[in-house]
């Protein structure tokens, strides 16, 4: 997410192309001063398939009979944008920031309620705002996950008022924060046991010695340090000052977001030791140490967890993946999401866009194309055609194939799939790929037509096996869609974690953020001068002094035999080791 | 600098007033990318998060203890780079110098340079993975001695070749061994590449941030780094002091050769940067 070499690179880049875009920027500008819509997003980098802007486009012209003039920019982290948009240099519509983000823009009053715009809206164009979600109802989007918004985000006080943030706010991405492993350094009985204290070694794994990698950012170390705290009894002894109970009683929600001076004490403590059992600190190269191998275990944001799994190696034999994702029983649950800015000139643009955002088929698209857990709710995305195909085309789904699987159906006609990658471990799936357990004596094997490859072609009679309530095959139109491939993608544990009350959402640090961000830094620096640097210092020291000593013994020999030593000699030495600027 | 212009302004007086004009665009490009940037800089120095004037930041800087060993790690690591810079640097020109193909050997000291620094840095530090030797401390000098040799190298050339012969020949001639010209002639006579060079590679070393993140894995905290972080986090208070405090010593460290530079001396020698 945070790739800053990257972006290094880009700005070099950027500043040497900096007169050919400006001069893009001027032509752009002058279409759109010729009456079209505009629509400014603010989004993270590579945070989107970028296709969709033009198909939203497209639909916007659709719908309202204007023309739009989308204009995309991006940003590298929360900070970046928050100057941007708090400053007011940028003249931004839509932005996509994570949750405390969104908290602090809504304490700057900045947002506009989106819940107030699409009532207003929806009298000229009634139902171009039902996907999205707010405080009352969910539409296309995962409800527990709102759920958790509101109970953290619920009840904002701001100004005297009582906000909700699921009015100004719609959910597009979420995931959660843990442990990216080596599946064959750790095994999964050692972080069930250890936790987060993996990250510490606590299990005393010599192979994991300075082979753990830890996120160069504040606000994920310190949920990491503080859930360690917890797991190990570590947390301080006192009474927590601003939730009034002692530290070991807060929940996790409480937890996260305790920013007492006991606390950070005692997180810079654990961070500083940690400091010297680990490789270093990374916020974009950790997927690529990690199936590299030149790291075995990394403090990971979901999505960039389950892109590396799916980059690396698979072992046929033991039907396992070179890494693998953990996340500890208690852990953080975060989201980004979109919301209009007070001032936007185009609000109905940028609510439609959102809106557009919040169908199955785009949360599909984007969450194919950048690996993260789209908001929108994955059960409306298992059934729906538009999102099956979004994900075949980045094949995290694929066409059953006679190899993989054998088509059976039971008693009602329904079909049943029989998967059995290891040796005597099978399972059987319907056809969306929800796992069943059929009576195996009422089974008759089917025997499916089969292209030249292998596929599984559908059958012209697919709606006599449908389940209820169902009169078509919604994924594909020739082939039946790999059952275990739509389970891998939408059961999977890492993609869609069970959110619990062990899943804790962090709010902004706010007036605590100074000091949060120097006991980082303390930590990140570890203690005083290196000692390294010192005798580095005193080896060239040494250096120096040993030529100018071999110097003055040449010299002293070379006085004593010719006895009509020049008495200038011994001075001019003295000169050039004050001039020496390399001992100065 | 200012002796150039004179010189070159003084015969076309006709011309005096187009080439003002000329310099326009660059005046221009100075005030809007260096004057009002610093000046920016000077005013967040004393604003703090509510923008109302204050002097905490300074504060917040000096009593941070850390902040301050920060900032002698970078000094450190910069005299180190430096010197070790100087001792590869100077011998190697020296002996560039003399030879009659070294114009063309010196090319291939600065032709690294034409590839990025930072792919220049992602490589090494792929290399120093591959061979296995643990990033740190050691890694990042190596980085930062690989990356500002060329800086070094340069001035350092020019200087020495430039040197008349008839210096080294006259000192030879009255009797003076090869150390005694080396000592009395050449080397007072490079002291003008040398403190350019020094300049060149000292200024940029203590202000680097990316060379110590990348190759320490982000486990060495230099002052760069520290900056870098403070901007980041909003918090543009302490941020701005830090980087007046870069500035403060890159200007005293400058005064500082510089007055080296002309109590050895220097007269003989030109000014290369």
């Amino acid at each position: 997410m945070k790739k800053k070499a990257l972006v290094i690179l880009a700005l070099i880049v950027v500043c040497a192309l900096a007169p050919a875009l400006a001069a893009c920027n001027t032509s752009g500008g002058g279409i759109v001063s010729g009456g079209a819509d505009t629509l400014v997003i603010y989004n993270w980098e590579d945070y989107i398939d970028t296709g969709i802007l033009d198909e939203f486009a497209a639909y916007y012209r659709e719908v309202t009979g204007r023309k739009l003039d989308i204009t995309y920019s991006t940003f590298d982290t929360n900070e970046t944008m928050l100057t941007q948009v708090m400053r007011g240099e940028t003249a931004v519509d839509v932005v996509c920031p994570s949750e405390y983000a969104i908290e602090k823009l809504m304490r700057a009053g900045l947002l506009a309620n989106q819940k107030e715009l699409a009532e207003k809206f929806s009298k000229d164009y009634p139902g171009a705002f039902d996907n999205m979600s707010d405080s009352t109802h969910s539409g296309n989007i995962n409800a527990t996950v709102l759920g958790k918004i509101g109970e953290t985000f619920g009840a904002m006080e701001i100004g005297g008022k009582v906000l909700d943030m699921r009015d100004y706010m719609v959910p597009y991405m979420w995931g959660t924060l843990g442990l990216l492993y080596n599946t064959k350094v750790i095994s999964e009985k050692e972080l069930e046991e250890y936790g987060w204290g993996m990250l510490w070694n606590e299990s005393d794994n010599p192979e994991l010695e300075n082979m753990i990698l830890m996120k160069d950012s504040v606000r994920d170390s310190f949920a990491a340090v503080v859930f360690y705290m917890e797991e190990y009894d570590l947390l301080p002894d006192e009474v927590s000052e601003t939730y009034g109970k002692p530290f070991d009683e807060l929940t996790v929600n409480e937890l996260i977001n305790c920013t007492d001076a006991p606390l950070v004490a005692k997180a810079e403590e654990l961070l500083t030791s940690q400091r010297e059992r680990i490789s270093g600190y990374e916020v974009d190269f950790g997927k690529d140490d990690m199936i590299n191998e030149i790291v075995y275990l990394d403090l990971a944001w979901s999505g960039d967890a389950l892109w590396a799994v799916e980059e690396s190696e698979y072992y046929e034999d033991t039907d396992t993946y070179q890494l693998g994702y953990y996340v500890p029983e208690k852990s953080n649950i975060w989201y980004d999401g979109w919301a209009v800015l007070k001032n936007s000139d185009s609000k109905l643009a940028a609510m439609m866009f959102i809106d557009y955002m919040c169908s199955p088929e785009a949360g599909a698209r984007n969450s194919g194309y950048i690996g993260y857990t789209s908001a929108v709710d994955q059960e409306l995305m298992r059934y729906d055609n538009g999102a099956a195909q979004a994900l075949l085309d980045v094949e995290y789904l694929w066409y059953a194939n006679e190899e993989e699987c054998s088509v059976w159906t039971d008693a009602d006609g329904q079909l049943a799939f029989h998967f059995e990658w290891v040796e005597g471990e099978g399972y059987w799936l319907d056809l969306f790929g929800r796992e069943i357990e059929p009576d195996e004596s009422a089974l008759t094997p089917l025997s499916l037509q089969t292209d030249e490859e292998g596929y599984y072609l559908l059958p012209a009679d697919i709606a006599a096996h449908l389940p209820e309530g169902m009169d078509s095959y919604p994924l594909d139109e020739d082939y039946i869609v790999c059952p275990d491939s739509i389970s891998l993608f939408y059961d999977d544990e890492g993609r869609y974690p069970e959110i619990t009350e062990n899943l804790g959402v962090m709010q902004d640090y706010g007036a605590a953020n100074e000091a949060v961000v120097n006991m980082w830094q303390r930590a990140k620096a570890g203690g005083g001068v290196p000692a390294s640097l010192w005798w580095c210092l005193f080896a060239i020291l040494l250096f120096v002094g040993a030529i100018l000593a071999a110097y003055f013994i040449k010299e002293a020999l070379k006085v004593r035999p010719r006895r009509t030593a020049k008495s200038s000699e011994p001075p001019s030495a003295e000169d050039t080791d004050g001039g020496e600027p390399s001992s100065s | 600098m200012t002796a150039a212009a004179i010189a070159v302004s003084k015969p076309k007086r006709k011309f005096k007033l187009t080439k003002r004009v000329f310099s326009y665009p660059y005046v221009l490009f100075m005030l809007l990318f260096v004057v009002i940037p610093l000046v920016m800089i000077l005013v967040n120095a004393f604003l703090d998060s509510d923008n109302t004037l204050t002097l905490d930041n300074f504060a917040d800087f000096f009593t941070d203890k850390s902040s301050l060993i920060i900032l002698a790690n970078s000094l450190l690591v910069g005299v180190i780079t430096t010197a070790i810079c100087l001792i590869i640097g100077y011998p190697l020109s020296y002996i560039l110098s003399k030879m009659p193909s070294g114009r063309v050997l010196v090319l291939f000291y600065v032709l690294p340079m034409w590839v990025n620094f930072l792919i220049r840095t992602l490589a090494t530090k792929a290399i120093f993975i591959a061979i296995d030797v643990p990033l740190g401390m050691g890694t990042v000098i190596f980085g930062m001695v690989y990356n500002y040799l060329p800086f070094m190298i340069l001035p350092l050339h020019t200087t020495l070749s430039s040197i008349d012969r008839s210096y080294i020949e006259a000192a030879q001639d009255l009797g003076a061994d090869s150390s005694t010209v080396f000592l009395k002639t050449v080397l007072p006579l490079s002291v003008s590449g040398i403190i350019s060079g020094i300049t060149m590679v000292f200024i940029p070393t203590i202000s680097t941030f990316a060379i110590s993140q990348l190759l320490s894995n982000g486990k060495i905290f230099l002052f760069g780094d520290s900056i870098q972080m403070k901007f980041e986090q909003g918090l543009y208070g302490v941020g701005s002091i830090m980087s007046l405090v870069m500035l403060a010593f890159v200007l005293v460290s400058n005064f500082i050769i510089n007055r080296a530079g002309r109590k050895s001396g220097l007269s003989v020698g030109r000014s290369l940067w």
